[in-house]
């Protein structure tokens, strides 16, 4: 009964407020300076060093700390940052930056052409193993031009780049704490040019941070210029959505992130809290990742009976109470890349499914009234690794796996595996069915991530389907921004009628807080909060 | 006596090294290079080889195994792969939360499994049989739960604790109750029964025609007869304040041991995982020491062996 309740009040809330999600930003009033927040957060970060870092979850928390050259606005353009301006040569291969000269680290040092270059260069040094790394494939070199203008040299051209120095995994740390080494420990020894300085890390139980004073190298599309607001913002780690939202209610914390569809209806329209959906979808959507060249999957007719054997749609109202919309593309409704014509093209047609499945010869039944073909069933398996199972996620699978079963008799089994047993089918090529958001970056780069002949799927996959591999390495090269739309629509264009991808539905961050904290809002770049830089208390 | 002092230490040196060569061969059996899972995601010609080469994890199985117990010799547990620092930090850092919290929900279940037997052993139906059922009640709800329960009523609610820190007396209180609750129950149905068996013992009837007091008689000499069983339990006693104790600092996000042990087996992080080995090893041999001891404090008849 509760939940039925909470379904129709929020989910209708919810609704009206995603049908506004490009407002991003809630204000009232004239911002005022002062004051301290304490911001619940799910995900303690393993390590604090932006380049070494591979947790999307705890992104937000370095991008109080660390600054990019160039910010990316909600619409997919870029803003100035510690780069006032910037040109590619015309073979793009060359990316020259003009750099603020005004910009200080938190441990004084000067930020000029030569810290840039150092940070360049120790992402790409392979004794560093930086995670960072994988954004730098096509990095050449990095060239002091003059003391505040650095050249970024790629072997080959890449689309991507100029987002990916939008990256805050290539954010910029100062030359004396990258010859220190061992930043993952965060404190004042990472220092970087935030709004923020990083104070203190308590292991397993909160960052602290405090106020630039010196800051007045806002990104271009922040909201204010001029240090932060806030004096004080200390993220306490609290991994229990339960927990999360219990110590908001009894004002513990001021801020929560990662608030459950369940625990919607104790903050939304509610006078003493706020809650704020950020845009669903932002980079790409939850899919299934199917792998094409393992048998049954091989055969495009059962992959798209797979992908229209089941209602998608109320399987996603269900579980996330209307809180996030179900998807239709790889790349994700709020991504300005995102291909719109794939809305309604595919999906829910269960009698066509059944069709397929015959033609493709999976005509037989065993005991369990699962379709069979010379005496083997139907069945394919979905790997979820276990770390990466959050947000019901698992439930939706479940709910997917019901529906098909029933269906169209399809055997799809999900299997939670550990994060071994995942690495190595990956290495071996061999993994069948994988359920994935990407993490934010240049659309062409996510896709090529998924779908790329060297992405992290079909890396150690021998022959990947040439037609979407080569669509994919030719937007990555293209420097015609109207070229590059048209190839990342085909690339999911195929991808989902091809049934290499099934998209699930497009997650979104949820944020609440009590009423009087302002300023909130998504980044685009991270595809989760923004920093606390905005932030303000309401005296 | 020093004899018995030297073997028992050489004893805990074979346990210990035994353990973290069990975990070694484990954490290495399980499926998935280590180089794989580190780089997860990320794809990068290269990538790796360097990360294998940055951890040594490019050489044999036995130059690692071997290194490694060279290595912890010298008193140096190397640098976890994941949080990339000293392990001797990290475990030292959370080392003490832990023990702090499973020192008080010992204690705190100890107390409430004694005065719960010593109160309703061998009295009225009623009491007994409420007593019984709290117990079991207790000893069956998982810890998960019983830490939002408890924080739902005195954090989110009354507001009397708060949810989590480690700074304060207050913000333990929960903690340790959550650990405390579901041990007290089961050791206070094995106390009592004990007790109830010990009160139709002979010399029961002899004490009591002494005229001593019916309290005297429970605390002074049938709880000690009862204690015995109760200490065999020890061993398990503290394996379950441990494994509880990671569950409760998830739910109260506390910091501890529990939290880093989590993330470190979730990740194939194979020094920390083996760090925390050693310790529990250690803490396992340290606890039978101390039970044989109490074994002896208690039942004078062991002295004499």
């Amino acid at each position: 009964m509760r939940n039925n309740t909470i379904s129709t009040s929020a989910a209708m809330a919810i609704a009206s407020m995603i049908a506004g999600a490009s407002v991003v930003q809630a204000q009232d009033g004239k911002p005022v300076s002062g004051g301290a927040i304490t911001w619940g957060v799910a995900t303690e970060p393993s390590c604090f060093d932006p380049h070494q870092s591979s947790q999307q979850a705890a992104f937000f928390v370095a991008r109080n700390y660390i600054d990019s050259l160039v910010g990316k606005r909600a619409n997919g353009s870029f803003a100035p940052w510690l780069a006032t301006e910037w040109s590619i040569s015309p073979d793009g291969k060359e990316y020259t930056y003009k750099l603020r000269e005004d910009v200080v680290f938190h441990d004084g040092e000067k930020f000029d052409a030569a810290a840039v270059k150092a940070n360049y260069d120790y992402v790409k040094k392979p004794e560093n193993a930086a995670n960072a790394v994988a954004l730098l494939q096509d990095f050449d070199r990095a060239e002091v031009v003059s003391p505040y203008v650095i050249k970024l040299i790629l072997t080959r051209p890449d689309s991507s780049f100029l987002e990916s120095t939008s990256n805050v995994k290539l954010g910029i740390i100062s030359p004396k704490s990258l010859a220190k080494g061992d930043l993952c420990g965060g404190g004042a020894g990472l220092a970087g040019t935030g709004p923020f300085v990083f104070e203190r890390y308590s292991r397993g139980q909160s960052a602290v941070f405090v106020r630039n004073k010196d800051y007045k190298w806002a990104p271009g599309y922040a909201a204010h210029s001029g240090p932060a607001y806030l004096d004080r913002v200390t993220f306490r780690f609290l991994p229990e959505a339960a927990v999360r939202a219990g110590a908001l209610t009894s004002g513990q914390v001021d801020l929560i992130e990662g608030v459950q569809p369940t625990d919607v209806a104790l903050f939304a329209d509610q006078a003493e809290f706020k809650l704020l959906p950020g845009p669903s979808g932002a980079s790409t959507s939850f899919t299934f990742n199917v792998n094409y060249t393992i048998p049954p999957a091989d055969d495009v007719r059962v992959r798209r009976a797979l992908r229209d054997g089941f209602d998608l749609e109320p399987l996603v109202k269900q579980i996330y109470l209307g809180t996030v919309p179900r998807a239709w593309s790889i790349i994700g409704p709020a991504n300005p890349a995102y291909n719109k014509a794939l809305v309604g093209a595919w999906g829910n047609d269960v009698a066509g499914a059944n069709k397929l499945l015959d033609e493709a010869g999976w005509t037989g039944r065993d005991a369990e009234g699962f379709r069979t073909k010379n005496g083997a069933r139907l069945k394919i398996d979905v790997g979820y690794p276990q770390p990466y199972v959050r947000d019901n996620r698992e439930v939706l699978i479940q709910g997917i796996q019901a529906a098909v079963r029933k269906n169209i008799g399809f055997d799809l089994n999900l299997r939670i595996i550990t994060a071994g047993e995942y690495a190595k089918n990956n290495a071996a090529g061999n993994w069948t069915i994988y359920p994935n958001t990407d993490n934010p970056s240049d659309p062409a780069r996510e896709l090529w991530d998924m779908l790329g002949s060297k992405g992290f799927l079909y890396s150690n996959i021998a022959h990947p389907d040439p037609e979407i591999t080569g669509l994919i390495d030719e937007s990555l090269r293209t420097t015609d921004s109207a070229r590059k739309r048209e190839l990342t629509d085909a690339i999911q264009k195929r991808g989902v009628d091809q049934g290499f991808i099934i998209p699930m539905f497009a997650p979104s961050w949820f944020l609440a807080a009590k009423s009087n904290v302002n300023g909130l809002g998504f980044e685009a770049g991270l595809d989760s909060p923004s920093s606390a830089y905005d932030f303000w208390l309401a005296k | 006596m020093w004899s018995r002092i030297i073997s028992r230490l050489l004893t805990g040196v074979v346990v210990a090294w035994a353990s973290v060569t069990a975990a070694f061969l484990a954490l290495h059996a399980l499926p998935g290079r280590i180089q794989d899972i580190l780089a997860g995601d990320v794809e990068y010609p290269g990538l790796r080889e360097a990360i294998a080469a940055e951890w040594g994890l490019d050489r044999s199985l036995p130059a690692q195994y071997l290194d490694f117990l060279l290595r912890i010799v010298q008193g140096d547990l190397g640098t976890s792969y994941v949080l990339r620092q000293p392990v001797t930090e990290v475990v030292g850092s959370q080392l003490m939360p832990t023990v702090q919290l499973a020192l008080l929900g010992g204690v705190l279940a100890i107390a409430i499994a004694v005065a719960l037997a010593l109160l309703t052993a061998g009295r009225g139906r009623v009491s007994r049989q409420l007593a019984s059922l709290l117990e079991l009640v207790f000893a069956s709800t998982p810890v998960f739960w019983l830490g939002i329960l408890l924080l739902m009523a005195f954090s989110f609610t009354l507001r009397w604790f708060p949810v989590s820190g480690a700074n304060g007396w207050k913000s333990i209180v929960l903690p340790s109750l959550t650990l405390a609750l579901p041990t007290a129950g089961l050791l206070a149905q094995v106390l009592r029964e004990a007790m109830e068996k010990t009160l139709d013992a002979p010399f029961v009837t002899t004490v009591r025609a002494r005229g001593v007091g019916e309290f005297a008689i429970r605390a002074r000499h049938v709880l000690r007869h009862a204690l015995l069983p109760a200490v065999t339990l020890g061993g398990w006693l503290i394996g379950g304040l441990l494994g509880g104790a990671v569950i409760t600092e998830k739910v109260f996000g506390r910091p501890g041991l529990g939290t880093v042990t989590l993330g470190a087996v979730l990740t194939h992080d194979v020094p920390v995982v083996l760090a925390v080995v050693l310790l529990a090893a250690f803490i396992h041999v340290a606890a039978s020491t101390v039970l044989d001891i109490l074994y002896l404090l208690i039942d004078p008849r062991l002295r004499a062996q």
